[in-house]
């Protein structure tokens, strides 16, 4: 249960996988703490109690925008999240960045309040207010302390829907990301992750960068920036989560009071693309001097909203997520090439794909590459084994207590199936529909999904020293391209070169 | 198997300057309920904490061990951190990445990380599995399994983990580079995650004297808080930690003091950044110190939110900077409180500096308003408030007072009331104490071989 992609949040705690390495060690093991200490067994747990979806109630406003409840009294808190359907995706044709500078503005200014005097208004209360704007979705946060909700309320409704978008803040906010820009293209991790994201996605509005490029968001005007927040800013599109300290009938109310009289509009009906079929790429931006290389292989898969959804997900996880990592067993545990490993299941609104991650010393690029490349083989040719598929389960359905453990993890689980459209009751039936997947499933979903003989793969590093060990590992077709000539729009790659798109006008 | 680093953050915005003329609320914030505790000690030293929290059927257990970087001797840097690796390397009874797997197969979640003065792993698991969690954890306090070939390998990991963390990121090398300058003798001079050189030189036989001179129950403390019962647990952890020897000899505390600066320095140095970047950093005093709290103060009114003062000037007004902050690092020994700014393109690093410096001296030179320091008490409010709704963070507040506020647990709430109490007079105090021009280090760090604005020589800008 991943919450929606929002590329401006989220730590995501890196937690090691299983593996017994069964080595002998016999060296320290002779001292007398050793010998005195007795040989024993694991522990046989306590009486488990059930744990069952906490309570949450959901509403639906009269102009269309849905409102969840999650009540909860232990700290005296209340957080808000506001979700409008419509993100990086739905920028028009040459306008990259366009959703990523509309919602940095939302909070710089309304047509009653400057920046400066929402920042205070917030600020002052002890809040905390926040904007930005994902692939699919831009989101409107607040967190206060309960009696400063109404506050808090208002002010949300007052951004989400009276933000001034003056001249001023537009060319100040764009200058901000101009500048982030900057540091971004140097930071291998960023730049491996919009080379595979392209990769993967082509020109389907995920393989463009969400907050655009230099020169996308230098053309962008006070114009598209209205338009976008008049087309898709409305109750009908939106989702608001209410959570904390206060009862459902307070969080409706207010909800009513402060959002209600938001006017319903038809939002745009716009018609996606396909992502191209997966294809044999591999890119290498060249970084000289990079200690280290970072890689990122993958192809396209599945959208959230898809029978294969929770197999290809258990599949993706024994490949590299929680619970049972092979690459991290093989690339960290067997090998110390790299620090972190890992696989990950990116299943957006509109599309999805598999990604692999790690980064290694630039002299085991080669290697790395290739014993990543043979996972994504393994569960094609084999079935996964009995208890390596019982281990992701075990540790899915272990692991939800721990997931609903703060009123907001409760209340993003609830966005989150809101957001892509599911039926709430899988909320309820999320361990029993786990643990009815089988061996045999999560071997057709890997036969169907993971392509490895197709799978794109973005390198950042030195070319230089990673060139030669490509070839090595069979690798012999891959483009250069030096870091600084890099550009994301183009469709080899490099600035100056003809940009491609099929997105939306 | 991380450490922690002190972050950077680039993409907080934070700014100051309240709005003179409106009406405001200036009522006390609302206080936060207090954490129940039970505090007690083995007979072998180890020191207990027990917090019921039975919201969700989940326990979290965390051991902190009183050693970190900066009990680190020179030549043996990143010492601490690289055994916080190798005790997932298994135990008498535990095989090498069993803790780790076994957590996660019952749904749990581990991990543990190292700072300058503790290291410290942790767990949440469903409840039931209270037992197991104790008997892994007591398992690698006494017998900790040490190897050659084992150490060896985690060594590279910990190499590939200071190539990602450090090496290859933008700014990656700003925390030990500030370090490095602000400190001549203590310890905090050296980063967490040790020097190359340092971790290359670093042998088994210095692993297991680390172990049996740190890993020992009278330099640890353990933090139950979830849905358990007190007296089986405490019988259970009895059980468990019981057995596990005394020390054979006293933890050694010979840290060298860091001697009072002088005079100011500045320096300007070379990295391969994408735009220049400014620090000035004062040294500070320690945490549990009460000039420690109008610092924590004096963070929020520089670099909480977009009304506050550093943000506000050099970000949003002035457009100088593409981020900036002031903060103080506040931990064990005294450290640093310091401003960083990202140069924005076009802008220099002597007016970055010169607009850090003035902030730091309007702290020094006038009382801040009573509207900031209300402002300032209700963030510190909120963050007691959202910082206390996970069992893992109920923890981490119990651990860090025992630990590190010399056992006394009351102030894990009592320092809300501190805080609360804290007046413009108080931050005045401090900032005229600390924020002196010779305490001052003022470092310029320019993009290696470009001009100036970050830019590649030569060439045009990015647009």
């Amino acid at each position: 249960m991943k919450p929606p992609r929002l590329r401006a949040a989220g730590v995501v705690p890196l937690v090691l996988a299983a593996c017994a390495l069964a080595s002998a060690s016999l060296a320290a093991q002779d001292s007398a703490r050793w010998k005195a200490w007795p040989g024993s067994r694991p522990p046989r747990p306590l009486p488990a109690s059930d744990m069952r979806f906490p309570p949450y109630e959901v509403r639906t406003l009269a102009n269309g925008l849905r409102v969840i409840a999650v009540s909860q009294n232990e700290q005296p808190a209340v957080t808000l999240r506001l979700l409008v359907r419509a993100g990086s995706a739905q920028d028009p044709k040459g306008k990259a960045g366009l959703a990523t500078l509309t919602a940095s503005l939302l909070d710089q200014g309304t047509t009653t309040r400057t920046a400066e005097q929402i920042a205070d208004t917030i600020d002052v209360v002890g809040g905390a207010l926040g904007t930005g704007a994902g692939s699919d979705l831009s989101f409107i946060s607040a967190v206060v302390m309960k009696d400063s909700f109404d506050l808090a309320l208002d002010l949300l409704s007052e951004v989400a829907r009276h933000p001034a978008f003056k001249d001023e803040e537009i060319a100040r906010q764009r200058e901000q990301l101009v500048s982030a820009m900057k540091v971004s293209a140097e930071d291998p991790d960023f730049l491996a992750g919009a080379v595979i994201d392209r990769l993967i996605y082509g020109f389907h509005p995920y393989g463009v960068p969400g907050s655009g490029t230099p020169e996308s968001v230098a053309g962008l005007t006070r114009g598209d920036v209205a338009r976008f927040h008049r087309d898709w800013f409305v109750p009908n599109n939106a989702i608001l989560a209410i959570v904390g300290d206060l009862s459902p009938q307070e969080a409706f109310a207010g909800a009513e009071r402060a959002l209600g009289g938001w006017e319903r509009r038809d939002v745009p009906v716009l018609a996606f693309p396909e992502p191209p079929p997966a294809t044999r790429r591999v890119v290498v931006v060249d970084k000289p001097g990079a200690v280290q290389t970072e890689i990122r292989i993958g192809n396209v898969a599945i959208p959230r909203k898809h029978p294969d959804y929770l197999a290809l997900d258990l599949a993706v996880r024994i490949l590299g997520g929680e619970g049972s990592n092979r690459l991290q067993r093989v690339l960290r545990s067997e090998r110390s090439l790299t620090y972190g490993a890992a696989a990950d299941l990116q299943a957006l609104k509109q599309a999805g794909g598999v990604v692999a991650e790690t980064d290694t010393r630039s002299q085991a690029t080669g290697e790395a590459l290739r014993l990543a490349v043979e996972e994504f083989w393994k569960p094609i040719r084999e079935p996964v084994g009995e208890w390596e598929l019982a281990n992701a389960k075990a540790y899915i359905t272990g692991n939800y207590p721990l997931t609903l453990e703060t009123p907001d993890q409760i209340a993003l689980q609830v966005l989150n199936a809101t957001f892509f459209e599911l039926d709430l009751k899988e909320l309820e039936t999320f361990r029993g529909r786990v643990n009815a997947i089988t061996v045999d499933d999560v071997q057709r979903v890997s036969r169907l999904y993971l392509q490895p003989s197709r799978l794109s793969v973005a390198l950042v590093g030195d070319a230089g020293v990673i060139s030669a060990q490509l070839r090595a590992v069979g690798f012999d077709a891959f483009e250069v391209v030096p870091i600084d000539q890099l550009d994301l729009l183009a469709v080899n790659f490099r600035r100056g070169s003809p940009q491609a798109s099929n997105r939306q006008p | 198997m991380i450490f922690r680093t002190r972050r950077l953050l680039l993409t907080a915005p934070a700014l100051a300057l309240a709005l003179a003329g409106l009406p405001w609320p200036l009522s006390a914030a609302v206080r936060p309920p207090k954490i129940p505790y039970q505090l007690t000690k083995l007979p072998n030293g180890l020191t207990v904490i027990l917090s019921e929290d039975h919201s969700t059927p989940i326990v979290h257990l965390s051991v902190w061990y009183h050693v970190g970087s900066k009990d680190e001797p020179k030549g043996r840097t990143g010492f601490a951190h690289l055994f916080e690796h190798m005790m997932f390397k298994g135990s008498k009874n535990v095989e090498p990445e069993q803790h780790t797997s076994t957590i996660s197969s019952i749904g749990g979640q581990v991990n543990a990380y190292t700072t300058e003065d503790t290291t410290v792993f942790w767990q949440t698991v469903p409840a039931q599995y209270l037992p197991l969690v104790l008997w892994l954890e007591a398992d690698r306090m006494a017998t900790l399994r040490i190897d050659e070939a084992t150490f060896k390998s985690e060594r590279e990991v910990v190499k590939e983990e200071r190539r990602m963390r450090i090496e290859s990121q933008p700014y990656g090398r700003l925390q030990e580079i500030i370090y490095d300058q602000a400190f001549t003798v203590h310890p905090y001079k050296h980063p967490i995650i040790g020097s190359m050189a340092d971790l290359e030189a670093a042998s088994v036989a210095d692993v297991r004297d680390f172990y049996e001179t740190y890993y020992v129950p009278e330099n640890a403390t353990l933090c139950l808080v979830g849905d358990f019962d007190a007296a089986q647990a405490l019988e259970l952890i009895t059980r468990h930690f019981g057995p596990v020897p005394r020390a054979p000899r006293a933890v050694p505390r010979n840290i060298p003091r860091e001697p009072p600066q002088t005079k100011e320095r500045r320096l300007t140095i070379e990295e391969d950044w994408p735009l220049p970047a400014v620090v000035v950093a004062h040294h500070i005093t320690y945490d549990g110190d009460p000039d420690a709290y109008p610092l924590h103060i004096a963070s929020k009114i520089l670099s909480d939110g977009q009304s506050s003062r550093i943000y506000r000037k050099l970000v949003y007004e002035d457009r100088i900077a593409l981020a900036a902050f002031g903060q103080g690092h506040i931990i064990e020994h005294p450290n640093l409180f310091y401003a960083v700014a990202i140069v924005q393109p076009g802008r220099t690093p002597a007016e970055v500096a010169a607009a850090l410096i003035a902030e730091l001296d309007r702290l020094r030179d006038e009382p801040i308003s009573a509207r900031e320091l209300q402002r300032a008490k209700n963030q510190f409010a909120r963050d007691y408030i959202i910082g206390r709704e996970s069992v893992q963070e109920k923890a981490l507040h119990l651990s860090h007072a025992v630990v590190l506020h010399n056992g006394d647990i009351t102030t894990a709430d009592g320092e809300f009331d501190i805080f609360q109490g804290v007046t413009a007079a108080d931050v005045q105090r401090v900032a005229r104490t600390f924020f002196t021009p010779e305490n001052r280090l003022v470092l310029t760090i320019l993009p290696r071989g470009r001009g100036p604005g970050g830019v590649p020589g030569g060439q045009g800008g990015a647009q």
